[in-house]
């Protein structure tokens, strides 16, 4: 009895989910990211190789990339990216830094110096997430009256109040600045926007919107940037611009092995790094859900009169 | 015939004498003359063909004298407090050799961010104190600069080494003190009061957190440059029918009655990899599990791993007010593991919040 009353719970709120999501604005073709991912599969099986790295540890490294240092070795040193790892779980103890990607929607709570006694919350995009160490920051816009605002904040700031994911969701591509550039309702979001619960277990959803850019002059040149979120470049260019595209491509950089290298941790060190963070890491994830859960159950009060 | 051409070569070479050789007399000293006392450092490394019991050995024998240096106990422990001189404002103290480790940001109180650059006190031990009077240094043309100041030499090195990696020269700077030897030798020039026995050893803690250090490092070595990168000139436009002069410095020099250039003109030439002094860095921080400095500022010479020196600073107005642990900090068991500036916000504490005042 309790397994099907727990089942349909699941497909309750899968369904909740679903149609949430259908629901959602600019949200139009999610078919496509899962035909991506059916075609990673098809490829797993025919080579019939099994993925090199099945360590959940190594997991991390998407939902807390800031922990890995730069890879840079003229900057790397083990007693100084120890001594920062170990700051920034003493920062964390503190505050709730959530797992947010870019293309999230957050919501940011600072004390501003020149507002003494009051908090500022911003809600924006994430358009960019950036920095290892104490110096990752994150960059959020939002339309406020028509005009395009950008905030960028650090994660371990001590004057960050609170910071929360409002929707939790990956884009299709690594930055977003060609907002900036797009249709002002592509980032706008509003202020007292609620936060959408994922039910637990569910990967992070990838929304495959296209936005639509406004005519030139651009901030960058898009059209040679590869973007896969950006709908109507096309229409925006002249033949000039896409002989250029053609000759700055470099289609050779995929097989260089050494630059890939060289920009990435190995993953003899991520595993020694992860070993040394995981086990805080998750006393205080679960910690945190048992807080939530405990403000999500408790009783409201009777209303007098 | 053979015979009487034999006698003339003889007879000639007689005539030549070691005196009448003439030597070219060098008018310009070197900049850089190797002191008569300096032994070199490197040793080629050469094949022993040691049997892996030989080698077991060796290794035992060295591991030995490293506990053995560990385990010795700081000489100042046994040096009562009463013959310890007191500390006064024109005193100078013995400094510390530490590696630079990278940078990262700290906060203030009132959420302002500093960065900062990492320094480690690796190891450093006190190695020999030569007074001023035996203290003879290396001749310089120009003054003579021990008639001004009563100042001894005190050597002290970081980091211990595998003695056989290095020369037997080098070796027996530390083994007729007792040592291993050590990898970095700074002399520091100190007062005589301020001495320390030989292997002493020195931590962090010889600095207070809030004091201001000099701290004197190699800048970082950037080659050849041109004067837009060494002197930051502004090159000239890369357009409006400029050819060839998009870096160039321009014009050197007048002509006229001074027609040359003059001395000191900037141009081209090598950059960086020369000894520079940063002076007044404050201390903002400090870990004595790791013996770990963080210093305002990024501006300490060097890349990250290089040796740097660190001194009580000689600015006037971050000169040490109050006396600094003196001559060193000894050994303490439980000291807390972190210090901070009274400014700087702990990553422990509670999130920074602006009361209405």
């Amino acid at each position: 009895m309790s397994v099907i009353r727990k089942s349909s719970l699941d497909i309750l709120s899968v369904g909740k989910w679903i149609l949430r999501r259908d629901c959602r604005l600019l949200s139009a073709v999610p078919e496509k990211v899962e035909v991506a991912e059916k075609a990673q599969e098809e490829i797993e099986k025919l080579s019939g190789r099994k993925r090199r790295f099945n360590n959940p540890v190594l997991e991390y490294r998407h939902v807390y990339p800031e922990f890995l240092p730069d890879p840079n070795p003229k900057w790397r040193n083990s007693l100084r990216e120890k001594m920062e790892r170990a700051d920034m779980l003493k920062r964390r103890s503190q505050i709730d830094i959530p797992e947010f990607y870019v293309g999230s929607i957050l919501a940011v709570t600072i004390s501003d110096p020149h507002a003494q006694g009051k908090t500022n919350r911003f809600v924006g995009i994430c358009i960019e997430r950036k920095g290892c160490g104490l110096r990752a920051e994150f960059i959020l816009r939002n339309v406020v009256d028509h005009q395009g605002v950008e905030v960028k904040y650090e994660l371990y700031d001590p004057t960050i109040q609170s910071i929360q994911v409002l929707r939790l969701e990956k884009r299709l591509d690594d930055k977003l600045y060609y907002l900036r550039d797009a249709l002002p309702e592509y980032c706008t979001f509003p202020q007292d926007m609620d936060p959408e619960m994922l039910p637990e277990g569910t990967p992070v959803p990838l929304n495959p919107v296209q936005v639509k850019l406004k005519p030139k002059p651009w901030l960058e040149r898009w059209e040679r940037q590869d973007l896969k979120g950006v709908s109507n470049i096309e229409e925006h260019l002249k033949e000039k611009d896409r002989v250029r595209r053609e000759l700055r491509k470099t289609p050779w950089e995929k097989y260089d092995l050494m630059k890939q290298y060289r920009k990435t941790i190995p993953a003899e060190d991520q595993t020694e790094i992860w070993s040394e963070v995981y086990n805080q890491l998750q006393q205080m994830r679960v910690s945190r859900k048992k807080l939530s859960r405990k403000r999500l159950f408790t009783t409201p009060k009777p209303q007098l009169g | 015939m053979s015979k009487s051409n034999l006698k003339l070569i003889c007879s000639a070479l007689n005539k030549m004498r070691v005196s009448c050789v003439t030597a070219r007399s060098c008018h310009f000293q070197p900049k850089f003359r190797p002191p008569y006392w300096y032994a070199p450092k490197e040793r080629v490394m050469s094949e022993d063909m040691l049997t892996q019991e030989n080698r077991d050995f060796i290794e035992e024998v060295r591991q030995d004298k490293l506990n053995l240096q560990i385990a010795m106990e700081s000489p100042l422990a046994k040096v009562e407090a009463q013959e310890v001189a007191e500390w006064d404002p024109t005193t100078r103290r013995a400094g510390l050799i530490a590696r630079k480790i990278g940078n990262y940001p700290l906060w203030s109180k009132d959420g302002k961010k500093f960065q900062t650059t990492l320094l480690q006190v690796v190891d450093n031990h006190v190695i020999k104190y030569t007074p001023p009077e035996e203290f003879k240094p290396m001749k310089t043309t120009k003054l003579n600069w021990r008639e001004k100041r009563k100042l001894g030499c005190l050597l002290i090195g970081s980091e211990t080494i595998d003695p056989s990696t290095v020369t037997k020269d080098y070796c027996g700077l530390f083994s007729s003190v007792g040592m291993l030897p050590k990898r970095h030798l700074f002399r520091f020039m100190i007062s005589p009061h301020a001495k320390m026995p030989t292997g002493t050893p020195l931590f962090a803690t010889h600095f207070r957190v809030g004091d201001y250090v000099d701290v004197r490092a190699k800048t970082i070595d950037r080659g050849f440059q041109g004067v837009m990168k060494r002197w930051g000139f502004k090159g000239m436009p890369a357009s409006h029918g400029v050819t060839k002069t998009h870096r160039r410095p321009g014009n050197i020099g007048a002509g006229g009655q001074k027609a040359r250039v003059w001395p000191g003109t900037k141009m081209p030439g090598h950059m960086g990899n020369r000894w520079k002094t940063l002076r007044g860095v404050q201390i903002l921080r400090m870990n004595t599990k790791h013996n770990i400095l963080w210093m305002l500022g990024v501006g300490i010479p060097g890349e990250t791993g290089a040796m740097c020196y660190l001194f009580d600073t000689i600015l006037p107005l971050r000169k040490l007010k109050t006396p600094p642990p003196f001559p060193t900090q000894p050994f303490v068991e439980d000291l807390p593991l972190e210090y901070y500036d009274e400014s700087i916000h702990r990553f422990e504490g509670p999130t920074i919040t602006f009361e209405e005042s």
